[in-house]
């Protein structure tokens, strides 16, 4: 391959391709980064100098959080497409992520969307097939394999030699590539140690993807008489499992499991905080028991003689009727996608593509589970200043009263959102399914490919 | 003086290719140090009969043997023994006359010093110059010299040749003739398919005249004259006997 100028050509074009790629993600990645942060300082600091105003009022001002995303998002942006770049948080109501860049971008801009992890699960499959389709049918094509075989080399041999050969010439081609990749992420990145290891397990795990592709390639290889054949057979291959798969993983996903629209999402929240969950009775009925409570706690026989103020102690409570039937929808919601998500991964016996996206968007930290750990951390965050401004209201009022005030120091006093990613960990136990799909086809193709060498004719 | 071992034999040798009967009860035998020239048309069986004995075939009924072993059931030990060369000997065209030698060594865990495998071109009459030029570049006659070189650093007790002075010049073919016939001399039984009745009356030791599968005719090379043979082999490839 080297002396036929084959491997240079490809390895100056993966160079180019992949660097390309990475480059303008990496560009792309920043760009979100920098606007995240200015918009998030900005809106910091718009809520800290609301000047005096009811907490209340205040808490309605809302904050924005943005989900800080990690550098190897540069390499697989995986659903940022689609997931929102920011939470608002504000009373009463728990919003999903809105401002999604697909939703922003002219129709022009879509036709050229494409990351680095496309190149990657998409495109070098197409570079191993480009090598090895012919890896046998050109020997028996030229005669070689007569010669081979008349000499006594055993096919097992002769073919597990192909085979790493192929995988270091593979490894070889995108090596430059990788070097590049890995500088322009330390130039760019602050790499934590998370970040290092998830980026090594998942070099490791496409080359895992790399190794199924070679090894069907050559069994293939083996199997059909004419190069010709064999190439047509693995780019049909190719499509199934990276074109069609996952188009028919959703629909059959979206046929199994059907999931709510927006506005019946949020229609069927209402409804359930308006007539109640259970038994927990309608809204009337919930506050009147609550007004009962209370007034019974206070040992006062009306809300106008409590010491606190009886409009955020109420508040307080609806929000928090509020808050459960939110965690409800949007739990269920959310485990709706996550069987949608398995769904789609019996698409995954038609090609490994599906497994490796879902493996790189984890491992990235821009899949469903990621986005679900960032916005319950900002639901938490929520809770927590929402919380902060209902105490002021209730401890700087009494009874029916409306009156109570902050300041800037108690906005300011307000802790920022401060986002912990999870850990490399959480990431491989949501990956662990997508994983052992990808080792099944592994130990698949390696079995087919010693079965094929057992029956090599020349 | 005893006789030479038999290393390549067919006893009652039956192919058939799906319907078709491609040998159909052959009966032969190569002691060592002979070359037998199977002479026949096209679709005679000769080159299904050379396939059988490398193991490419799997005779329908019958035996095989090289050397008393049988391709089917060793065929490891079978082609330690067996040097082939085909009409064309494929080589890798990228690589050199000494690296191909070399490489094919390897795969067949033959070790061979540089030296050696300079040494070894130099015995087929490769020229010096030519050894470490890509062999895309080599005519026929230079490829057959490189299998001939694979051939004895194998050391192989067998040699099959399959059409081999096909499409070479006269000049070439009796070159290549005298270095079968050399090899031949040092113990190996050499069993060659060809059209060329020229060539088998010069190098062979025994000729058989094949015929849709069957062994019709067999000669001593030494004493069939030349205009026997050729009436014989065209009598028999125009259906007259």
């Amino acid at each position: 391959m080297l002396r036929d100028g084959r491997l240079l050509v490809l390895a100056f074009s993966v160079f180019a391709v992949l660097t390309g790629f990475f480059l303008a993600s990496v560009a792309e990645h920043q760009q979100v980064q920098q606007e995240k942060q200015a918009v998030g300082a900005t809106a910091k600091e718009q809520w800290d100098t609301q000047g005096v105003k009811n907490p209340h009022a205040a808490a309605h001002f809302g904050i924005y959080v943005f989900k800080p995303d990690s550098p190897l998002a540069a390499v697989d942006p995986g659903l940022r497409q689609y997931t929102g770049q920011t939470l608002w948080l504000e009373p009463h109501k728990r919003n999903g992520a809105r401002f999604s860049p697909a939703a922003d971008q002219g129709l022009a801009s879509r036709f050229g969307q494409a990351s680095a992890g496309f190149v990657l699960y998409a495109l070098l499959p197409l570079l191993v097939i480009a090598l090895a389709f012919n890896a046998v049918t050109q020997e028996r094509e030229q005669g070689t394999l007569r010669m081979l075989h008349s000499l006594g080399v055993s096919a097992t041999k002769l073919l597990l030699g192909k085979f790493i050969g192929l995988l270091l010439a593979f490894v070889a081609v995108l090596m430059p590539a990788m070097a590049v990749a890995i500088v322009i992420l330390y130039q760019n990145f602050d790499l934590a140690g998370d970040d290092i290891l998830r980026l090594f397990t998942l070099s490791g795990t496409f080359f895992i993807y790399y190794a199924v592709f070679a090894a069907l390639a050559m069994s293939t290889s083996i199997h059909f008489k004419s190069s010709r054949l064999a190439l047509f057979t693995l780019l049909a291959f190719w499509s199934g499992s990276v074109l069609i798969a996952p188009r028919l993983g959703a629909a059959a996903a979206e046929m199994m499991v059907p999931t709510p629209g927006a506005t019946a999402f949020w229609a069927g929240i209402k409804k359930d905080i308006q007539q109640g969950l259970d038994n927990d009775g309608d809204h009337d009925a919930r506050e009147a028991l609550f007004k009962a409570q209370v007034l019974k706690q206070y040992g006062v026989a009306r809300v106008e003689d409590l010491p606190v103020g009886y409009a955020a102690l109420n508040r307080n409570f609806n929000d928090g009727y509020s808050e459960r039937v939110h965690a409800l929808h949007f739990d269920r919601l959310r485990d709706a996608f996550e069987r949608q998500g398995r769904f789609i991964h019996i698409a995954s016996l038609l090609g490994p593509s599906i497994a490796m996206r879902s493996v790189s968007m984890t491992l990235s930290g821009m899949d469903l589970a990621h986005q679900r750990h960032f916005e319950d951390a900002a639901e938490h965050y929520r809770h927590y200043f929402i919380g902060l401004t209902d105490d002021w209201d209730r401890e700087r009022s009494h009874g029916t009263e409306r009156g109570a005030q902050g300041h800037d120091t108690d906005w300011g006093s307000v802790m920022a959102f401060s986002y912990a990613p999870p850990s490399v960990g959480f990431a491989l136990h949501h990956a662990l399914a997508e994983l052992l799909v990808l080792l099944a086809w592994l130990v698949a193709a390696l079995t087919w490919l010693l079965f094929s060498a057992k029956r090599l004719k020349p | 003086m005893l006789p030479n071992k038999t290393l390549l034999e067919a006893r009652q040798l039956v192919v058939n290719y799906k319907n078709h009967r491609a040998i159909d009860g052959l009966d032969l035998s190569v002691p060592a140090g002979c070359v037998y020239a199977l002479l026949g048309g096209n679709g005679a069986g000769k080159t299904s009969t050379i396939n059988t004995f490398l193991g490419f075939n799997r005779p329908t009924g019958g035996n095989v043997f090289i050397d008393g072993e049988s391709p089917e059931q060793n065929p490891a030990v079978v082609r330690a023994k067996v040097a082939y060369l085909p009409e064309n000997v494929a080589l890798y065209e990228y690589m050199s006359g000494l690296e191909n030698l070399r490489f094919f060594c390897t795969l067949a865990n033959i070790r061979l010093s540089r030296q050696h495998a300079h040494d070894l071109l130099v015995n087929t009459g490769l020229q010096t110059d030519a050894h470490d030029r890509r062999v895309s570049t080599y005519s026929k006659g230079m490829r057959q010299k490189v299998g001939l070189a694979i051939a004895s650093a194998k050391q192989a007790k067998v040699m099959l040749l399959d059409e081999p002075t096909s499409g070479l010049d006269p000049s070439a073919a009796n070159d290549f003739a005298q270095r079968v016939r050399a090899a031949a001399d040092l113990g190996m039984a050499v069993l060659m398919a060809t059209h060329d009745l020229f060539n088998a009356k010069q190098v062979a030791d025994r000729i058989g005249i094949m015929k849709a599968g069957r062994l019709v005719e067999e000669f001593d090379a030494h004493t069939v004259a030349h205009d026997e043979l050729e009436h014989k082999y065209l009598a028999h490839a125009r259906g007259l006997l």
